[in-house]
């Protein structure tokens, strides 16, 4: 610090600067993370015995355990997000490898840009496009029958496996863009050394390359994961009446039965949920969270 | 070759760890390695030496399996190794950049090429100790890679390759990144690697300190071709072209034209007008263009005229001194306006030169070396300055 006599006020001006920056970002935070989060703990935990009279309760918890509906939902959803999930990673590594890894120069930027393409719309038109496709008077359902494999329309919307093949499209690029990073940043003369000493292409793929794209596999797992838990348009949509997504319960109790106490319950146990699931992903995979997220 | 070749010449190829012929490599109509030919003999230390983009990378990426040859073949211990893939040869490679596998431990670095290999697990850890010890980093195996010195990189990165015991070496200029002092010291310690391994290293370098201290045989490649072979003092005494006497040492080169021809000795005169005497084993005729090489070290200064009789005596004037320690240098010019560049001792005779002062500078006709320059390069004389 300067020893003159504008050496107080030039102190002050810094951290007039300092709060300056930092308060968009705790306002950000404060207003619309923290505050909303604590205050729906404190919605969750109270249940009301009369009309505008509320009472600190655990109820809302229990009915949770106690109705199998809600309770298999959760179960039900946070598996199809795990598979969908691996399924995403199953797709996008080999894709994401040949982008960072064989191709280069523009056609490298091409196939890129071509991953990145579908998200410029929003993903409600995205998952209109899947329903187009495969609805009963679909395109697939049409040429199917034009070719002579079917007799009469097929539904194909409406079941696990269009709820899935929704999830994983929207998810692919969230998965793809830090795979196609870490990947990058792999020196091909390791992957050269793999070979060098002997390792056939499995060898190095599992020894060298993917040890090295772990923070990425890890950091697009996590992304892609939450997205998928907290998805309702393309549950809602592609799985109709039947896709028993935790998030339209949480819907329900907001918007429909207008239980708040009950729906912040939900929240706030998806919320667990999905910690404890990235927490043990990170745990079995040896991975600390702020490498995976640097 | 045929299989009969084998047999009746195997005992020369018994001797033989690597051999190449005709191999050629193209780039579009970039020809990279161009027609090279030759062979190593069994626990030699061979370099490769030439400027950046003579195609000895290409050429060392072709023995490593790395990228197929356009024609030509690749013999490792008498047997075609064409097609065989790079983690089927019985080569490795230490990479430019060393590629150590940063997500393994020193240890799991070596014991990579092991697993590979299917050597029982058991016989690891004491292959793994054996090989640390060898390189002088004894208990080192749980150490990260990101704990170790470019020193210690170094040394991890030959192990794990000596470790296979292969048949040959293949070195990408591995001292590049490493500071001057560690340098020196790693030039020495790979030649003690390469006696007690007693393997087969072939070593590529632009550096021609590192291929003349290390090396049993040099290959010095201009253009994606071998220029010459030979020992480093052959290629320092007796260089077969201009490219290597121009490309190894440091060297006054001048243009010139053929005077006269008498025995072993030319007469010529430079560009500049200066008439010297110089060997040549080749017949030159008369007029010829030439290129004349004279060494700094073989220059003696002298404050008078020396009274032995020299082939080439020259009153010169001093330009500058260029003070490089035990290495240094005197810029001198002639009266016709040449510049020499001649080596200065670090004796108390020559403590009191000075800038201006004129001094003689003699050597023998034998020790410059003159070559004819090729036609090509004729219409370009400049290129030889």
């Amino acid at each position: 610090m300067s020893a003159g006599p504008g050496g107080s006020f030039s102190r002050t001006q810094y951290r007039l600067g300092f709060w300056l920056l930092l308060a968009p970002v705790v306002l950000w935070l404060g207003l619309l993370i923290i505050l909303p989060h604590i205050d729906m703990v404190l919605v969750s935990l109270r249940e009301r015995v009369a009309s505008r009279q509320y009472e600190f309760s655990f109820s809302n918890y229990i009915t949770f355990f106690a109705e199998p509906l809600y309770w298999n939902t959760f179960v039900r959803t946070a598996v199809m997000s795990i598979v969908a999930t691996l399924l995403t990673l199953m797709i996008a590594f080999p894709v994401s490898f040949y982008i960072a890894k064989v191709l280069s120069g523009r056609p490298k930027m091409a196939l890129f840009i071509l991953c990145l393409i579908p998200f410029w719309v929003s993903e409600l038109v995205r998952t209109y496009g899947w329903m187009i496709l495969l609805r009963e008077t679909g395109l697939i359902s049409g040429a199917l029958q034009w070719l002579g494999f079917i007799d009469q329309p097929v539904e194909l919307l409406y079941n696990d496996a269009a709820i899935m093949v929704g999830l994983i499209y929207t998810s692919m690029l969230f998965m793809v863009v830090p795979l196609v990073t870490t990947l990058d940043s792999l020196d091909n003369s390791l992957i050269e050394a793999g070979y060098d000493l002997g390792g056939s292409s499995w060898h190095v793929m599992r020894s060298i390359v993917i040890p090295h794209a772990m923070p990425g596999i890890m950091s697009g797992c996590i992304v892609v994961f939450m997205l998928t838990l907290g998805n309702y348009l393309t549950p809602t949509l592609l799985g109709g009446k039947d896709s028993l997504w935790f998030t339209e319960q949480i819907y329900t109790q907001f918007i429909t039965r207008f239980n708040w106490e009950q729906g912040a319950a939900f929240g706030i146990l998806l919320l667990v949920l999905s910690s404890l699931i990235v927490w043990a992903g990170l745990k079995v995979t040896k991975q600390s969270f702020t490498r995976v997220m640097s | 070759m045929s299989e009969q070749a084998f047999v009746s010449d195997a005992s020369a190829e018994e001797q033989e760890d690597l051999a190449c012929s005709l191999l050629s490599k193209h780039f579009g109509d970039f020809a990279a390695v161009d027609k090279v030919s030759f062979s190593i003999a069994r626990g030699a230390f061979f370099s490769i030496l030439g400027p950046s983009g003579c195609g000895k990378t290409t050429l060392l990426r072709m023995l490593a399996g790395f990228q197929e040859p356009d024609s030509g073949d690749i013999l490792i211990k008498g047997r075609s190794v064409l097609h065989t893939p790079p983690n089927k040869r019985p080569v490795n490679m230490v990479f430019q950049h060393l590629a150590l596998f940063p997500t393994m431990s020193v240890a799991g670095n070596i014991a990579y090429g092991l697993k590979r290999k299917g050597i029982p697990k058991r016989e690891h850890e004491a292959l793994i100790n054996d090989v640390l010890d060898k390189v002088q980093l004894p208990g080192y195996g749980n150490k990260r890679i990101d704990q170790l010195s470019g020193g210690q990189k170094q040394r991890v990165a030959i192990a794990r390759c000596l470790v296979l015991k292969p048949a040959v070496l293949l070195l990408d200029e591995p001292l590049g990144a490493l500071d001057l002092k560690l340098r020196e010291q790693m030039k020495i310690e790979l030649k003690r690697l390469q006696q007690e391994f007693n393997t087969t290293f072939v070593y590529i370098t632009h550096d021609q300190s590192e291929a003349l201290v290390m090396s049993d045989q040099v290959a010095v490649m201009n253009k994606g071709r071998f220029e010459q072979v030979g020992t480093p003092q052959e290629l320092y005494y007796q260089p077969a072209t201009a490219f290597v006497a121009g490309f190894i040492g440091d060297s006054n080169q001048y243009v010139g034209q053929v005077q006269e021809q008498s025995g072993e000795t030319i007469t010529l005169v430079t560009e500049h007008g200066v008439r010297l005497l110089s060997h040549s084993s080749q017949p030159m005729p008369a007029g010829a263009p030439i290129t004349v090489f004279i060494r700094p070290e073989v220059m003696q200064i002298s404050m008078v005229k020396p009274e032995t009789e020299q082939d080439n005596c020259l009153q010169v004037t001093i330009l500058r001194t260029l003070f490089d320690g035990a290495r240094s240098q005197l810029q001198v010019e002639t009266a016709e306006g040449a510049v020499l560049t001649v080596a200065l001792p670090q004796t108390a005779d020559f403590h009191a030169l000075e800038p201006g002062r004129s001094v003689y500078v003699s050597w023998q006709a034998n020790q410059c070396l003159c070559f004819p320059v090729p036609a090509e390069t004729e219409a370009q004389p400049e290129v030889a300055q």
